[in-house]
This record gives structure tokens, sequence and C-alpha cells, in this order.
């Protein structure tokens, strides 16, 4: 019976009959490569990333079309008078985006968080309500938000805030804190309450035992969704669109809906590729910030319990 | 393995309970916003323009009809012999694309300030909105004549004080100097002037098949797929309106505005048409479009729009022989509550300079109605291609124009009802 | 850690050793019988506070808002919309007439609503069949290579979706690459994408939402243990079978909550239509209410539009988050 019980699983591949040959034994053969579930992965990644890199390219194309290449020039990022650089409403926008983008993620993820690790434990009718609510902002779709806000703003506050960089902060954080609700509650779940547990037996008072060991485990979390909050808040254009004020107060996305509507310059182009680059910086620094906080967390194991 | 056992659950429906616990965050607000709410009376009878008696909330202006704009009180204009605005920035409220960055560089220049450039889309959806709730502050703005009635009815232009405009009577057109819209020139000064025709690309359509079929050339199922009309009710729908024949584009006729409304719906069906702003002066001179239809200064200013190696001669503008079509202009205001009144001002008169308004006019093709510039010496300057000499607006062509004007809101909403049956494609 | 009181009679009869317990909060007098951990009542509700008030004004006001100005009335000179905040003023006028525009004799918005839907269907089948062919593969064959596969399908998540979708425009202009390559093959031809296709639209929306679908439906493929897999050919299905009978069933909450998260942007969408094709032949819902925002200033039909679309999807995305409560709840 033992013997048995530790003898090796026969290996499937020792067991299976030989194949037949030739085609119907190729179709029939349940370990051959899925050549076309490949290719057809393949064709999509190129159809989704590929238009992408061609924009991109064409950025510095050195006539004004976008689809048929004059050769290589910068003359759409710094040289032309509507260049990203030289014209002033662009250059306003890029530094118009990078701000509500930053504003945003330092409001939202704060708020967001504190509300994860409360709704987490705290049961009840108002608590499920209130995570109702939260999810709902996260599904409802942005032109409904859009409209709303703008008519909130428009009446409701028109006392207290003007369209434009305050009203767009505004709408953006309710849109976004959901994004760092979801994101920190996932880690949550999987945290359970011991640590805390632990470090109230240590006599930590409450406070204490959420800033020194739930905050800290959270840190992955944390940075993953401010990393998330940027990237999604530089590229939002609907909401930030109808709220809008002066022309200031109008970021790259925008303009760049604006442009691609009238009559688009490869000047757009350049315009969305250092949008791009913002995302991938923010993307990639959440991503290493993840990384460090979670090897950092499981390389350590739970020393911040040892300060009490 | 148990985590993996596959869970054939079926969703259970919501339960009643379920879904109103779940709005219930939602639905307890109204009794709060309506405590809010001071407990008054009707709304209905206590909103603005009711009570008023029933005459009208403003005077329509035609050429029939001259219009003396009123004047308010509490919207005095600004005193003479002020000095300009030292370190504010004079906020331009304007369409896009509309005015040569550097001539406004050169403003700055000469009076030492800073501009900004706000732009709107519309002025029915977005300006007027905008501006009525004060949502929006600014010193100059550029309303067309239809909308010169309701806006200073509602105090949202100052009255001009003339002593810093002193180009206006010096240069622009004399008999431009009285016009029915704004007599005595109360509130506005001229911009550019137009007419409204059709653009289209002499090497796919010839001069005499153009001329041949005018208006219904849109509708002419050759060039499907190659035709636009401007994103704007107004004109898409008078152009429908000036293929039947139908003479008056400010219209109340129902009848009159189902046969407009018919016909464009036959362009979505059969022509593919699409409703844009740059057709005529960016798409077409890239083949994009071979019909659209064009203001006069979008069309002058296709030609530098025109890809390389392409010769201007491509580009054609066709307006009716008889002068009975679409002619307009623009005009430019100071809002009330301007923060840089006397800039404002200085900045109407530099605008109507005739070296800079020449030089606008070489960058974007409107023509400024100014005396020293002759109509008849804008081709051999070179302002203007040889083919497109139909698009140089004379002063004789307003004697038989026609105007968009202001309507009644009554009429507008019939307007509306239209253009939302062609934008959603029924 | 708690301490007890060390008494050893034998050797140090009353001169016990107590180790004092170290102070914490404690439950207040009479509820030492609680266990765990104490917090008090108000600890957690007071994180949530932020958030509760934030959204309380900037999301669920407005929702009102939409109320108040689609059931308002508008100013006579300039068709201002004038919002009305006591429910019982509200008057039902601009609402039942964009109502029967939609559903009335004469309406003239049917065809869009209808269209939105078609797109919408059509779009989201798209994005199921090629996002759970692609899912699958990864799950399944990624092998070494899934990281790289994960890398370039997570990159549209934080690339501009108006750049996607502009770059895409490009690709489909009369002379662009796409009608290039078409002129190179045998049996079809290039032709005009951009002048308001249908064909435009659907591939333009399955381009710019693929890859919502394709996340979720990865994470739940990925989690299918391959000895069932195995299992099932041992038992001698074939690889249809297994797939049928096996992963097909395990995947199908990923698959509708997929369609879900698709779906739903998709009814307001009105961009890609701006961006692909100009003409009012494939106007959406979310076009109608930009019109009326922008274009017309008709504020109070954009109200009444906006409150029923939010109708609408009522109903799949409360369907949308029960799901995923439960799915929360069961983890």
């Amino acid at each position: 019976m033992s013997e048995t019980a530790l003898a090796p699983r026969p290996s499937p591949v020792a067991q299976r009959t030989p194949s037949p040959g030739g085609v119907r034994g190729w179709l029939r053969d349940p370990w051959r490569k899925p050549r076309v579930l490949e290719a057809i992965t393949w064709g999509y990644l190129a159809w989704s990333i590929i238009p992408v890199v061609i924009a991109i390219v064409y950025s510095f194309n050195a006539g004004r079309s976008r689809s048929s290449w004059q050769g290589f020039s910068l003359r759409w990022w710094t040289i032309d008078e509507d260049s990203l650089w030289r014209d002033e409403a662009l250059r306003q926008a890029m530094v118009q985006s990078i701000k509500l983008a930053g504003l945003t993620m330092l409001i939202a993820v704060p708020i967001g968080v504190a509300f994860a690790i409360g709704i987490d434990r705290w049961r009840g009718r108002i608590a499920s309500t209130a995570n109702f609510v939260m999810l709902f902002s996260f599904v409802v779709p942005e032109i409904i938000v859009g409209v709303a806000l703008l008519l909130t703003f428009l009446f409701l506050l028109q006392n207290a805030v003007q369209l434009g960089t305050t009203a767009q902060l505004l709408g953006l954080v309710s849109r976004q804190i959901s994004y760092a609700v979801i994101i920190v509650r996932a880690r949550l779940l999987s945290i359970g309450k011991e640590y805390e547990e632990a470090g109230m037996d240590l006599g930590a008072t409450p406070t204490d035992s959420v800033r020194r060991v739930l905050l800290p485990l959270l840190y992955p979390a944390i940075f993953a969704s401010a990393a998330v909050v940027f990237a999604d808040a530089i590229d939002d254009f609907i909401v930030v669109r109808y709220l809008s004020g002066p022309a200031s107060s109008e970021p790259l996305a925008v303009k760049i809906y604006a442009a691609a509507r009238s009559s688009p310059t490869p000047a757009v182009n350049a315009a969305a590729t250092s949008m791009l680059v913002a995302s991938l910086v923010a993307v990639v620094i959440g991503f290493v910030a993840y990384r460090h906080f979670a090897r950092e967390q499981r390389r350590e194991g739970m020393s911040e319990l040892t300060q009490f | 393995m148990d985590q993996y056992r596959p869970r054939y659950r079926r969703l259970s429906p919501l339960s009643r309970r379920q879904f109103l616990r779940g709005s219930a965050g939602a639905l307890a607000v109204p009794s709060l916003a309506a405590i809010l709410a001071a407990c008054g009376g009707n709304p209905r009878e206590q909103g603005p323009g009711t009570g008023d008696g029933d005459g009208e909330l403003y005077e329509i202006a035609s050429p029939d009809n001259p219009v003396t704009l009123p004047i308010h009180d509490d919207v005095p204009p600004i005193e003479d012999g002020l000095d300009p605005e030292q370190g504010t920035t004079v906020q331009l409220y304007q369409w896009d694309a509309y005015m040569w960055k550097a001539v406004l560089s050169q403003y700055e220049a000469l009076y030492d300030t800073q501009y900004e450039w706000t732009t709107f889309e519309s002025i029915s959806g977005e300006a007027a909105q905008k501006l009525s709730a004060g949502q929006v502050r600014a010193d100059v703005f550029w309303p067309t004549i239809d909308y010169l009635g309701k806006m200073t009815a509602t105090k949202l232009f100052q009255p001009l004080n003339h002593s810093y405009i002193p180009n206006l009577e010096a240069n622009v057109w004399p008999s431009f100097q009285n016009p029915f819209y704004d007599q005595g020139w109360l509130y506005t000064v001229p911009y550019t002037i137009y007419t409204t025709g059709i653009g289209y690309r002499r090497d796919h359509i010839s001069d005499e098949e153009m001329a041949e079929k005018g208006w219904d050339i849109l509708w002419d199922t050759k060039y499907a797929g190659k035709v636009g009309v401007y994103d704007d009710y107004r004109e898409a729908i008078s152009l429908a309106l000036l293929r039947n024949g139908i003479t008056d584009i400010n219209t109340d006729d129902q009848a009159s505005l189902d046969k407009a409304k018919a016909d464009l719906l036959q362009l979505v069906d059969t022509m593919d048409v699409r409703a844009t702003i740059n057709g005529a002066y960016a798409r077409l001179p890239e083949d994009e479009f071979w019909v659209h239809q064009a203001w006069s200064g979008d069309m002058v200013g296709a030609q530098w729009y025109l890809p390389k190696g392409v010769p201007t001669d491509v580009l054609g503008f066709w307006f009716p022989e008889d002068g009975v079509g679409p002619i307009g202009n623009d005009t430019m205001v100071v809002l009330a509550g301007a923060e840089s009144p006397v800039l404002a001002h200085l900045f109407l008169n530099f605008m109507i300079d005739e070296k800079w308004a020449l030089k606008n006019f070489g960058w974007n093709g409107y023509q400024p109605p100014l005396t020293s510039l002759n109509p008849d010496n804008l081709i051999g300057q070179g302002y203007v291609p040889e083919t497109l000499d139909t698009a140089i607006v004379r002063e004789e062509d307003f004697g038989g124009g026609l105007f968009i004007l202001e309507v009644t809101p009554e009429t507008d909403s019939m307007w509306q009802d239209v253009w939302d049956e062609f934008k959603a494609g029924a | 850690m708690r301490s007890d009181t060390v008494v050893d009679e034998e050797h140090t009869p009353g001169d016990a050793v107590t180790i004092e317990e170290p102070r914490r909060p404690g439950p207040p007098p009479g509820h030492e019988h609680a266990t765990g951990v104490w917090y008090p009542r108000w600890f957690w509700p007071s994180f949530t506070m932020p958030a509760i008030a934030w959204l309380f004004v900037l999301f669920v006001l407005p929702f009102y808002m939409i109320l108040t100005v689609a059931f308002g009335y508008v100013d006579p000179i300039f068709q201002n919309p004038i919002p009305v905040y006591e429910p019982w003023w509200w008057s039902f006028d601009v609402f039942n007439e964009t109502l029967s525009k939609i559903v009335g004799e004469d309406a003239i918005f049917t065809e869009a609503f209808v269209r939105t839907f078609a797109y919408v269907a059509a779009s989201s089948a798209l994005c199921l069949v090629i996002g759970y062919t692609v899912a699958y593969f990864v799950a399944r064959y990624g092998g070494h290579r899934k990281g790289l596969f994960l890398v370039l399908l997570i990159a549209p998540f934080w690339i501009n979706y108006l750049m996607r979708m502009y770059a895409w425009a490009s690709l489909l202009e009369g002379d662009g690459y796409v009608n290039d390559i078409l002129g190179f093959l045998p049996f079809v031809e290039p032709r005009a994408w951009l002048t308001g296709e249908h064909i435009t639209i659907v591939l333009g929306l399955a381009y710019g939402y693929i890859p919502y679908m394709i996340l979720p439906l990865f994470g739940q493929l990925d989690r299918i243990d391959k000895d069932y897999l195995e299992a099932g050919r041992d038992l001698g299905a074939s690889p249809a079978q297994t797939f049928l009978r096996v992963t097909l069933p395990l995947s199908k909450p990923a698959i509708l909550a997929g369609l879900v998260i698709v779906a739903l942007p998709m009814f307001g969408d009105y961009y890609t239509n701006d961006l692909l094709s100009n003409s009012p032949r494939t106007s959406m819902i979310g076009n109608l209410i930009d019109v009326s925002v922008y274009g017309q200033g008709r504020i109070p039909q954009a109200a009444s539009l906006v409150l029923i679309l939010t109708v609408i999807l009522l109903v799949p995305m409360m369907y949308y988050l029960r799901s995923t409560k439960r799915a929360t709840e069961a983890a």
C-alpha cells in the first residue's frame, strides 16, 4: 500500500498512445502547439500596439501628413512655431496635464486608502451603502458623470467654484478614489487581521496599530494605486473637457481631442507621445516601488511588530 | 482542490430589498436638497422674463428694420482719457484659429501687455451658455450678429467709448458705418466679412458643371462620400432652404423647414455627408472633400493648407450669380465686467488698423471691411489666387445678400429640432 | 504577551513575582467579556468619512442635479436651463418631449438608440471572440513568455484612449497603411473607412475596449488548474470537449463580467464617433448627449438623455456590482 502511495504518478507523456502520422494525426494530437491561437494572439498584439508605434514615429515626420512619410525631422517637437515645445498653448497644456494628474493622485490616494481600510473592518447598513456608492462611481460611464458634474458646477456650486482647474480636480478625484479603493481592498483581503491584533496585544493603541503595522503592509498597494491614478488622470478627457474653463485649464488630452477633430498636425502626435512617456514613467515608478516594498516585506517578515 | 470546484451558481435576481438598500444612498438625497432650498413659491413664476408683460424680449434686427441696441444705466461705458491697464492679461474669447498669433504678439508688444485666448466650439452651445451664466470672464468677444439682441438685453456687453477707437470711422467702409444690427456702433466693431457658398475642387469638377448645378451639387450622387456641410445648424439648414429656392433663411415656416429637413436627411442617406468645421479650409485641400459648404474666407485660407506641389488653381468657390446668397460679418465687442476695458478698446482699434488687419487677413483669409483694402487689388497683391476671385466680397454684395438674423426663441427651437434629427441620423 | 503571575510557594512564599501587564486599550468597564481586539466604535467609520463626504457632494449630488435640470425649465431668452430643487415643482415637459423623441410617434432618436445597441452588441461579441482567444492562449500556452505577453496586454491601459484611436484613424485614412495593404491583397479592395461606415465604428469600439475584456478573462483562465484539463483528457475527452465542458463553464463568470465591463463605457461613447466618422449616420447615444450640450445648448434635453441612459444601464451596472461584491465576499 505504501508503495503505491509513494510511487510516482505515471507520466502522461509515457502513457499516451503514439499519434498517427499525417495531418489527421496533427489535428488530433492534444499536445501540439496551438499555432492558430498563437497567430491570432500575435495578430491581436500587433493590431493593438503597432498603430501607436506608427503614431509615435510620425511625430517625427518632416511633412504635415500623418500617413505619408516625408523624412525625419524634429520640427513638430521643437522647431516649428506650432510645435509642442514652442506653441505656448500646447506647453501650457502639458503643464496642466501633469499638474492635474499629480494633484489628483495626492488627494485621491489618501482618501481612497483610508476608505478601503475603514470599509474593510466596518460592517453594517451604512457601510455597505457607502461601498455600493463607491463601486457605482467606478462603473458608471464617464459621460454621465461629466454632464452631472457640469450641472453641479454651473448651478449648485456656481458661487463656490468656477469651471476650470479646481472644478476639473474635484471631478477627477471623485472618479479616481474608486481606483485606489479597489486596489487597496484587494490587498487588504489577503492581509487579514492577525498583524494588527498582534500589535495590539503588544500594547499599541488603535491608531498606532494602523499607522505602524497596517500601513507599511499596504505600501505596495498604495504605490500601485498612486501609479494607476496618475496614469488614468493624465489620460482623462471626458470629465475634464466638460469642466474646463479658460484655455489655460485645458490639459493635453482635451487639446488632442480638439485637434484630432479639426486639423491635426504631427504636433498632436508629439503631444500624445509625451503623455505616453509621462504615463510610462509613472507606471514604471509605481511598479518598482511595488516590487521594492513587497520584497522588503517578504524578506523582513513582520519586524514592525518588534517595535512594541 | 476545493477552491477550484466549479460552482454552477445561478445568479439570483436582485431581491427588491437588496436593490432598494443599495439605492437608498442615492434616494436619501432629495429630501436634503429640498430642505436646503428655500421654501419659496413656484420657481416658474419667479424666474426672469416672466411677468414682464408679453412684449418682445429683444428687438429683431433686419435690413428692413434697423435696430438701436438698448443702453442700460447699470452698464455704463468707460470714461474718456483713461490709461491702459498695467500688468493685466487681456482675455480673448474667440473661435479657434481665427487670428494670427504673430499679429497678437505685435499687440502685446505695442501695449506692453499679455493676452490669453480661450476658444469655444460654437456660440449656440457653448459661448452663449457660459457667458450668460457668468462662467467665462473675458474682455473681448466675437459674436455673430444673430446674438446681439439677446446679449445686449441681458447686459452682457458694455457700450463702446469711441474715443478709443478712432479707426472705426476712419478706416471702415462708409456703407458699413451705420449697420442695421447696431445703429451708431453702440456696442460692436466689425471684424470680418464673408459670404457662404460652396468650395469645390476644380480638378474634379469643372467650373461649368458647378455653375450649372449650384446648390444642387451637394445632392449629386456622383460625389457621394466627398461632400460636406458645416457643423452649424443655421448654416446647414440655410443651405437646404436655398436649394429649395426659399430665400428667407430666417424662416419660421414649418413647411419650409420640413422640406429642408427632408433634403438634409437625404444627404445623410445617399451622400455620406459629413458635418465639419474645418472641412473647407483644411480637408478640401487635402482632397478629402470635393465639395464643401464654405465661407469665402475659408476658401481663401485654404490655399495655405494645400500639400506641397499642389497648385492653388485646384481651389474654386461658387456663389450665386445674382448675389442672392448668405452674407455676413463677425463683430467684436467688449464684455461687461471686463477686467481690462481700456486695453480691450485698444485691441478693437488695433484689429481694424490698416496694417494689422491686412496682416491678419494674410493669415486667415477673411476680409476686413476696410477702405484701404481694395477688393480689386487683392489678386494682384497675391492675397487671393485668381481662381478664387468669386470669394472676394465687395461692398455692393451687401445689397442683395441674405443675412443670418436673430430669431425668436420659438423659431430657434424649430430650427434646433431639425438639427436634432439631422445629427441623430434618423 | 499576556503574563501570568508566577507563584512558587515552595521557594518564595509571599514573594510572588508579578510582571506588570503592558497597558493596552481594552473594553470599557462592564464589557470585559469581549474577546479579540477592541477598537472604539467610531474608529473604522472615521476612516471612511473623507471619502463619503467627497462622494456625497461630488457624486451623489450631481445625480440629483441631473434631475433638477431635466425636470426644471429654461429662461426665455437664451434657453439656459434653470434647475428646480424642490421635487414638488418639477415639470416633466422637457423629459416627456425627449422621451417621445425616442419612442413616440415622430421619434427621431430611435435610430440612434437602436444603432447604439447594435454597435455595442457587435463590438462586445468581437471583443469576446478575440479577447477569449488571446486570453486562453496566454493562460494555457504562455509558458515562460507569459510575463512578456502580460506587459504587452497591459500596455493599452496606460496609453491614452484618444491616442490609440487617433493612431488607428491615421491608418484608416484614404492614403493610409490599411488601404495600402488592402491594395496588395488579391480579393479585397481599398475603401473609404472614415466617411460614416458602421464597420469602422464597430472595429473602433472593439479596438478601444478589448483590453478591458482580456485581463479579467486571463485572470480567470490562468487560475484554472491544469490537472482538470489533463483529467478530462485522460478520461477520453477530445480537446474540443475538454474545452467545452471544463474550461468554458469555469470561465463563465469572467465572461459575463468582462462583457459588462466592456459594454458599459461603450454605451456612453461619443468620441470614437467623433474621431472615426464625422457623419450623423453613425451617431450614438453619447453623441446625442454631447451635441445637446455643446452643439446646441439644450441642456435640459441633455440631462433628460443622461437620465434615460442611466436608467437603461442601471440593470447591468447593478448586476456587475452584485457579482463583484459576491466574489470579494467569497474570497
